[in-house]
This record gives C-alpha cells, sequence and structure tokens, in this order.
C-alpha cells in the first residue's frame, strides 16, 4: 500500500497510453492547448494595455491633480445664482495668493477647433489659453524654444506653443519652427515653442494623439483677444504630496466659494474617478477576457471527458483483464485519472509554450507593444493550474466507471 | 483451521442472481474441497454454473449464501479490495480468449500482475523473463501479442499466471480457441506445471481435456452431480 507508488505508476500508465495514441491525444488536448494559450496571451497583452494607459495617466499629473470645472448651482441657489461671476481669472490670482499647497495652478481659456494659416495653408486645430504652470502640471516636454512665461501673462503677448500636429503640418521641412509666425482669427502669433511629440499606445491607437493637436497661448491673451471678459473654462491644480489633497481641496473649495459670493457653481474633481474608472476597465477587461478563457478551458475538459469516456468504453475488456489479475478499483481509478491529468498536463504546457510565442508576435505586431510581458508568470501559473485542474475533474467521471466495472462482465464484453 | 494441504473448502454456497424479477441459481448449494496438487477438471453444460464456480473460486464474484474457506481463513464475506489482493497474489488466471493485452509486450503483459501485487518484487524482469522460460516463450519477449499463434498466445497467458508465484491456476476452457496440436501442448505444459507443485481447475468441455485431470466435477443445474477421483493419466 504505496499512494505515492499507486499514482506514481498511474502516471507513467497514463503517459504510456497518451503516447500509444498520438493523434487521439493531440486532439483531444487541442482544446487545453488554446484554452491556456488563449488566456495566458490575452492575459498578457491586456496587461501590456494597462502598462500604457497608466503611464499616461501618469503622464497628465497622475492622481495629484485636482480640476476645477463649472456646473450648476444647485436648486436651492437657482434664484440668486446670477451674483456669482463664475469662473475667472481672479479665481487663479486667489488661489494662488491664499493656498500654498496649490503648488502649480494654470486656467484653461478653450477656444475649441481654430483655423491656422501659415503662408495661405490652412490647418484646424486645437486651440488653449493656459498659464506658465501647465507645463509643470502635464509634465509636457518641449522639443524646442520655451514655454509661455509669467512676462507673457502680464503683457498679454501674441505667443504659442504648437504642438506635433502644426509642426507636421506646416513646417514638416525644418525641424525647428520657433520663431515663424502663424495667423489664427486674423491674430499674428509668434512661436515661442515646440512640443515634442507625444505618444502613448492603447489598443493600437495612440491615446495621446488629441495632445498633439492642442496649441497653448497665454491665458490672459487668449481672454482678451477671444472673450473680451475673464472668464475662464476650467482650472487644474496640482498638489505636491497626496495627503495634502483632502486639505487642499477644502481650501480651494472655501476659496471658491468666497470669490464666487457663496454660489456653489463649481465642481472639484479628483483623478481618484479617472483611477476608479481605470480599474473598473481593468476589472472588466479580467472578467471578460477570464470568462472567455474560462469557457473555452471548459470547452477543452469536456473534450477530454469525451475522449475519456470512449476510452473507457474502448477497454472494457482490458479492464476486465486488469481486475482479473488482481487490479483493485482503485488501481483503475487512478489509472485512467492519470491519463486525463497527463492530457491537461501536457496540453497546459503546449499552451503556454504557444502563449510565449504568441505574446513575441503581439510585441511585433501590435504598436508600443513593448510593455507587453512574453512571460507573463501569474497568469501563467493561473491557466496551468485551472487546466490541470479542468483536466483532472474531467478525468473523475470517466474514471469512476471504469473502476466500477465488475470484472466478470468486463471479461465478457465483446 | 482445515486440514493441511487443503486449499478451499466450500460448503452449501450458493450464487444468486435477479435477472429481471426472476431469480437464476447459478450455484446451488455446492460443496467441495479442493486439495494441493489436485488437477480438478469441472465439466457441464453451458449454464450448469462451471463458469460461476470458477470465478467464485478466483474471487471475481463473492457468494449469495454459504461457506467458503481459502487456506484455512474464512473468506464468504471479504471485501472487494480483499478479493483483489487475494487474486493479485495467490490465484493465477487463464482465458479462453486469452486476455493479453494487445498494445503490450509479451514480457510487459507477463509483468502486469506484478504492478497490481502489493508485495515489494525486486527483479520484475527477471520473474517475467523466467516464467516465460517456463512456458517455452522467453524467445518471443519484445512481441506483441497479434504476432504470436493461438498457442503461443496462451502458453504466454500461463506464463502470466505463474508470475505471482500462485497456489492454484484456474482455467476457463484454455484450450477452446485451440487446434488439436496446440491443445496437447497446453495440456502438456498443465502437467508439468503440476509437476511443480501447483494446483489446477479447468474448466472445460472438452472430454479430452477432461481426461488429464485425475479429478472430475459435473455440474447440472448449479449443483455437483458426479465427483469422481482416478488415477492420473500417464
Amino acid at each position: 500500500m504505496n499512494p505515492l507508488g499507486d499514482i506514481i505508476n498511474g502516471a507513467s500508465n497514463g503517459l504510456a497510453e497518451v503516447w500509444a495514441n498520438k493523434v487521439r491525444s493531440l486532439l483531444s488536448m487541442s482544446g487545453i492547448i488554446l484554452g491556456v494559450a488563449a488566456l495566458v496571451a490575452m492575459v498578457g497583452i491586456v496587461q501590456g494595455m494597462l502598462t500604457n494607459m497608466r503611464a499616461s495617466f501618469e503622464m497628465s499629473g497622475g492622481i495629484l491633480r485636482l480640476e476645477v470645472v463649472p456646473r450648476d448651482a444647485p436648486e436651492s441657489q437657482q434664484h440668486i445664482a446670477g451674483i456669482s461671476p463664475g469662473m475667472t481669472w481672479r479665481d487663479i490670482g486667489a488661489i494662488q495668493k491664499a493656498i500654498p499647497l496649490a503648488a502649480y495652478v494654470t486656467p484653461e481659456v478653450d477656444m475649441r477647433w481654430e483655423r491656422f494659416i501659415v503662408d495661405g495653408r490652412r490647418e484646424f486645430a486645437f486651440l488653449r489659453g493656459v498659464s506658465p504652470d501647465f507645463i509643470d502640471i502635464y509634465r509636457r516636454e518641449l522639443e524646442f524654444g520655451r514655454f509661455i512665461a509669467d512676462s507673457d501673462i502680464a503683457n498679454k503677448s501674441p505667443v504659442i506653443v504648437i504642438g506635433s500636429n502644426i509642426r507636421d503640418a506646416f513646417f514638416r521641412d525644418e525641424v525647428n519652427a520657433v520663431g515663424r509666425q502663424i495667423r489664427i482669427r486674423n491674430q499674428i502669433y509668434t512661436i515661442i515653442g515646440q512640443f515634442a511629440h507625444m505618444e502613448a499606445m492603447v489598443g493600437g491607437r495612440n491615446s495621446l494623439r488629441w495632445q498633439n493637436r492642442i496649441n497653448y497661448i497665454p491665458a490672459t491673451t487668449a481672454m482678451a483677444r477671444y472673450r473680451g471678459n475673464d472668464s475662464i473654462d476650467s482650472m487644474e491644480i496640482l498638489a505636491d504630496r497626496v495627503e495634502d489633497l483632502p486639505d487642499l481641496i477644502e481650501q480651494v473649495s472655501n476659496t471658491l466659494t468666497q470669490t464666487h459670493r457663496g454660489i456653489q457653481d463649481f465642481e472639484i474633481r479628483t483623478q481618484e474617478e479617472q483611477l476608479q474608472e481605470m480599474r473598473k476597465l481593468e476589472n472588466s477587461f479580467t472578467y471578460s477576457l477570464g470568462g472567455i478563457a474560462a469557457i473555452s478551458l471548459l470547452v477543452g475538459g469536456i473534450g477530454i471527458m469525451n475522449v475519456m469516456l470512449a476510452s473507457v468504453s474502448e477497454r472494457i475488456r482490458e479492464i476486465g483483464v486488469r481486475k482479473a489479475i488482481g487490479a483493485r478499483s482503485h488501481d483503475i481509478f487512478i489509472q485512467f485519472l492519470s491519463e486525463a491529468v497527463v492530457i491537461s498536463v501536457v496540453g497546459g504546457l503546449l499552451g503556454l509554450a504557444a502563449s510565449v510565442g504568441l505574446l513575441h508576435a503581439a510585441r511585433d505586431f501590435i504598436p508600443q507593444g513593448e510593455s507587453i510581458q512574453t512571460v507573463p508568470v501569474t497568469a501563467m501559473v493561473y491557466g496551468f493550474a485551472f487546466s490541470s485542474t479542468i483536466g483532472l475533474l474531467s478525468g473523475i467521471y470517466p474514471a469512476l466507471r471504469a473502476a466500477r466495472l465488475d470484472p466478470i462482465d468486463a471479461l465478457r464484453y465483446e | 483451521m482445515s486440514p493441511a494441504g487443503e486449499i478451499f473448502a466450500l460448503s452449501d454456497i450458493r450464487r444468486t442472481y435477479k435477472v429481471g424479477n426472476e431469480l437464476v441459481h447459478a450455484l446451488d448449494g455446492v460443496d467441495l474441497k479442493i486439495h494441493d496438487r489436485e488437477f480438478l477438471a469441472v465439466v457441464g453444460t453451458s449454464g450448469s454454473g462451471k463458469s460461476t464456480l470458477m470465478h467464485t473460486l478466483g474471487f471475481m464474484d463473492s457468494p449469495t449464501a454459504g461457506r467458503m474457506v481459502f487456506e484455512g481463513r474464512d473468506v464468504s464475506s471479504i471485501g472487494r479490495s480483499e478479493r483483489a489482493r487475494l487474486r493479485a497474489s495467490r490465484i493465477g488466471f487463464v482465458f479462453q480468449a486469452f486476455n493479453l493485452l494487445p498494445r503490450l509486450s509479451v514480457l510487459d503483459n507477463v509483468m502486469l500482475p506484478l504492478v497490481y501485487s502489493r508485495d515489494q518484487i525486486k527483479d520484475k524482469r527477471g520473474r517475467a523473463l523466467s516464467a516465460l522460460e517456463r512456458v517455452g516463450m522467453q524467445h518471443r519477449c519484445t512481441h506483441t501479442p497479434n504476432q504470436l499463434t493461438g498457442g503461443e498466445r496462451q502458453r504466454v497467458a500461463i506464463a502470466r499466471s505463474l508470475i505471482n508465484q500462485p497456489r492454484l491456476i484456474l482455467a476457463d476452457e484454455p484450450t477452446g480457441n485451440l487446434d488439436s496440436k496446440n491443445r496437447s501442448k497446453i495440456m502438456d505444459l498443465f502437467a508439468s506445471l503440476l509437476d511443480e507443485g501447483i494446483t489446477l481447475a479447468v474448466v472445460t468441455h472438452d472430454d479430452e481435456v477432461a481426461h488429464y485431470a485425475q479429478r472430475r466435477i459435473r455440474m447440472q443445474d448449479g449443483k455437483i452431480i458426479a465427483d469422481e477421483t482416478r488415477a492420473r493419466h500417464a
């Protein structure tokens, strides 16, 4: 009585049986091979995409960034909402003056879609008014020139910092467009800086491509030339430390309540929500892909069970012989179970090998695929454990059927 | 305790099957003693209960009622796994249809019972080879069963039944699928096993085979109707 010996014996019998029926075994393995390969490869690719997504989240200030946007005053204040000046340039000044926790502050004055003209050529692009802190909040990189300076704000200078889209549209031949001029709505702007091209591939598309289409001018210039008043569309604030966020939010809220004369017509948004969204996305990816993979592995398991049942009825006589010469039900059970386990384990290993190949291919074919790991260890461990369990479970019923056969009936079976 | 030299002592053994609503008495009160070094032939028409008797003696089936003593031990109501243990260690089986596993080599077929033996056996291969030598088949040990003739297959099957050094070999129509030349070869082989001290019980309806046996039991309707012992045929 040696359970380990029984299992080793069973496994070697199982392997021999699998080897003796190579084609049939390979076919019955195929479900498991495909299931494991699909599971591991999909998880690997999704993880790579999520890595890119997290990178682009970090690039836009990450969790430290607050966004203040206008909203309708609450019902109770509707009748006096008019006394609030709304979001204005004065809010920026108030925050800068009163709240040291706000490390960086910038307004956004959004002119949306504008027609840019250089030498008679036209191109549409976004135009936004911001202040110098913008570049610190968004950690943008300049390829050439400088960003908007405090003096540009003070002087309402006609200067512009362009994105790679405009550079490509008008100045393809010259690397450095700083110093050149652009006409927008009959106003002439001098290019003082040029952003580096931004790219973060998510699902084969550059999730930052719109950022390359945005061009920036001093907020004061934008207000003076396009608004005729000091209203702004939104504001971005960056904290130094995550621990400062609760205090910062409260102080911003207090300050703006004051400048807005008590009207709650603004909303402070944290990136927490975006982070939550990202996590939700991660989870939904994980669960939906996991579900698909689980179903395909289940189908693989059913395939194994089918083959094992066929194998049992094909070998009823053999089972009878083995029992007649002394095999216990338990020996037969282990023999057939081992066969199922050997099929699923070998299938799982082949699936893992296939997934490494798939992930290598994905790295080459998917743009920005470098963040895809070719050996996602956790996914592999789960995939392998799951497929082996499925194999084990799907082997139990056929093995039980084999073990329960009566030796006399089995020997008589034709 | 049973007297020395007594392998089996069956008293009033009954085996009843239920087929539909009808009870079939395959064994209907069998009393039988089998002694060491006996060559026993069980004859009878089909349905007489001789196969059921063989299955009972071979621990493949257990009696519905009655007392069965094997080597001095009451085995009337032992469980499945204990019966498997006895099959593996004390009894050798030879079948009409040989029942070798087609995918295994001759040597592996002979070694198969050792897989299920609960004893620690060192030189499994050596044992299998010497069993094959006893039946004169050692030269075919790498062949598969379907490369052998019927007579050769049965000799391999006998080697398999010998591997666990059983005290008793049960054979169910061992020559039923063989021609007369092979039949006598097999029977000579059985006779030589008898000389080595192994007890044999053969189910047959072949008078010639029964002729070899020194004790002949005739069964009918689940009962032993004749039990005659005579001098062994030379």
